[in-house]
């Protein structure tokens, strides 16, 4: 494990050197409190800290509380190391946010023991911040294609059309449905049917920008959400995605399976601010249109489209068939 | 009253707790008599300046940092030495400057021969 040793003391910091190095600490020194925060202020910086009280620069003290300002980083297991030993100078540098105070002449075996306590708080933390991140992907992420779920894909893209509209840029939603997936599941079966969704989200992933997002929109929809997308390039980049499902078979258990997507496609340009309930309506009755032009195609949705077939005139989406 | 008891028990120099704290490591303590004869007469040069001008700021530093030192090196009766000069310093005892300086360099005439013994005697 790595480790900072900060001490403006040549002997002091040999003898924090050696005790450390004997115990496998992989050791970096410096002879001032501002180098001992540039070091731990580092992205990947040592995560255990022997801090002297008294340094240039910046004191001991002084770098527990400049480490504490951070909140977005790792937990840093911070120890003061000083001559001052009295109560009031103890609690000042627990308050500056030491996590543990020694006091010098330190004795080797005890510090050790004092890093291999820090050392288990640090491991208790990554296993928390694991835990939290295994939540939070399980909180947002669909459990059997493993892309964003309904809910977090709604999210995203309702913060990329108000980005979008700050930035005057548009944004383009594209909702897919893979034809007669019904077929599939009733002929051959739920864990085919499975094997089907989890190989077209591949390669939807694979056909977008590592900046575009995709979900699983519902059971054989999936929402594909592309930033930035200037309105004369959307039909072509659409239509790619849409080619990626239908250009060769998906291999499954029971054989290949040669399957085509429909999709409906807006463009945010083309509608200005509206709610995102709205847009994904009338992309949906786009879709519906796809369907209804034979499949294997998209559809774009535009606003003046709707005057020449009224929404009221088309079918549900729940009720019409995929 | 702010300078600290020296203990007169306690040896000029404890290499026994030395060697405890840094694990035996003979040759560590080789190489810590080496930094500290090199660190120890600038910093004691600078201190009898500061003392000299009675300059209470960097008398209070330069006697912390050789408290440090000296302790780190089980020169305990000096580093006790050093703290006094320390407290007088902080403490802003100008008159009592002079005086705890030369505690601190009566003991570290006890303690530089005792390490000088050492030095030559494992370079045999």
């Amino acid at each position: 494990m790595r480790i900072l040793i900060a001490d403006d003391e040549a002997l002091s910091r040999r003898m924090l050197e050696k005790a450390l190095e004997r115990a496998g600490y992989e050791v970096t020194s410096v002879e001032n409190g501002k180098q001992a925060l540039e070091h731990l202020c580092k992205p990947d910086g040592p995560r255990l800290a022997l801090l002297d009280w008294v340094m240039p620069e910046l004191d001991g003290p002084g770098v527990c509380r400049a480490v504490r300002t951070r909140s977005e980083q790792t937990y840093i297991y911070m120890v003061l190391l000083t001559s001052k030993g009295s109560k009031e100078e103890t609690v000042l540098g627990l308050e500056s946010g030491a996590d543990d105070y020694l006091t010098k002449p330190f004795n080797a075996e005890e510090l050790r023991a004092r890093l291999r306590v820090g050392e288990r708080i640090l491991l208790l933390e990554d296993r928390l911040v694991e835990a939290r991140e295994n939540m939070r992907f399980r909180a947002t992420h669909d459990p059997l294609t493993s892309l964003l779920n309904r809910g977090a894909i709604m999210d995203l893209l309702g913060r990329e059309l108000h980005r979008s509209q700050r930035e005057q840029k548009s944004t383009a939603i594209l909702l897919g449905d893979v034809d007669h997936f019904k077929r599939v599941n009733d002929t051959l079966g739920h864990v085919v049917g499975d094997e089907v969704l989890g190989e077209i989200a591949n390669r939807l992933l694979a056909s977008v920008r590592s900046y575009d997002f995709v979900g699983r929109y519902g059971g054989e929809e999936f929402l594909v959400v592309l930033n930035g997308c200037d309105p004369p390039y959307a039909p072509g980049r659409a239509e790619a995605i849409r080619k990626s499902v239908s250009n060769r078979p998906i291999q499954t258990a029971k054989g290949a399976l040669a399957l085509t997507m429909s999709f409906g496609v807006l463009l945010s340009a083309d509608w200005g601010p509206r709610p995102v309930e709205e847009l994904l309506h009338e992309v949906d009755i786009a879709l519906y249109q796809a369907k209804d032009a034979g499949r294997d195609c998209l559809r774009m949705a535009k606003p003046d489209a709707k005057t020449e077939a009224p929404q009221a005139a088309l079918p549900q989406p729940a009720r019409r068939a995929r | 009253m702010t300078s600290r008891e020296v203990d007169l028990h306690e040896p000029a120099w404890n290499q026994a707790e030395l060697l405890d704290r840094v694990d035996n490591d003979r040759e560590l303590v080789r190489e810590l008599l080496a930094i500290f004869k090199e660190d120890f007469p600038r910093t004691i040069g600078s201190l009898e300046a500061a003392v000299s001008s009675g300059d209470l700021k960097n008398s209070g530093s330069l006697s912390h940092t050789l408290k440090g030192m000296l302790s780190n090196l089980g020169g305990a009766r000096a580093a006790a030495a050093a703290a006094s000069l320390e407290d007088v310093a902080c403490a802003g005892e100008i008159a009592a400057l002079r005086g705890a300086y030369d505690a601190l360099e009566r003991e570290a005439g006890r303690l530089l021969p005792e390490l000088d013994a050492y030095m030559a005697e494992v370079r045999r």
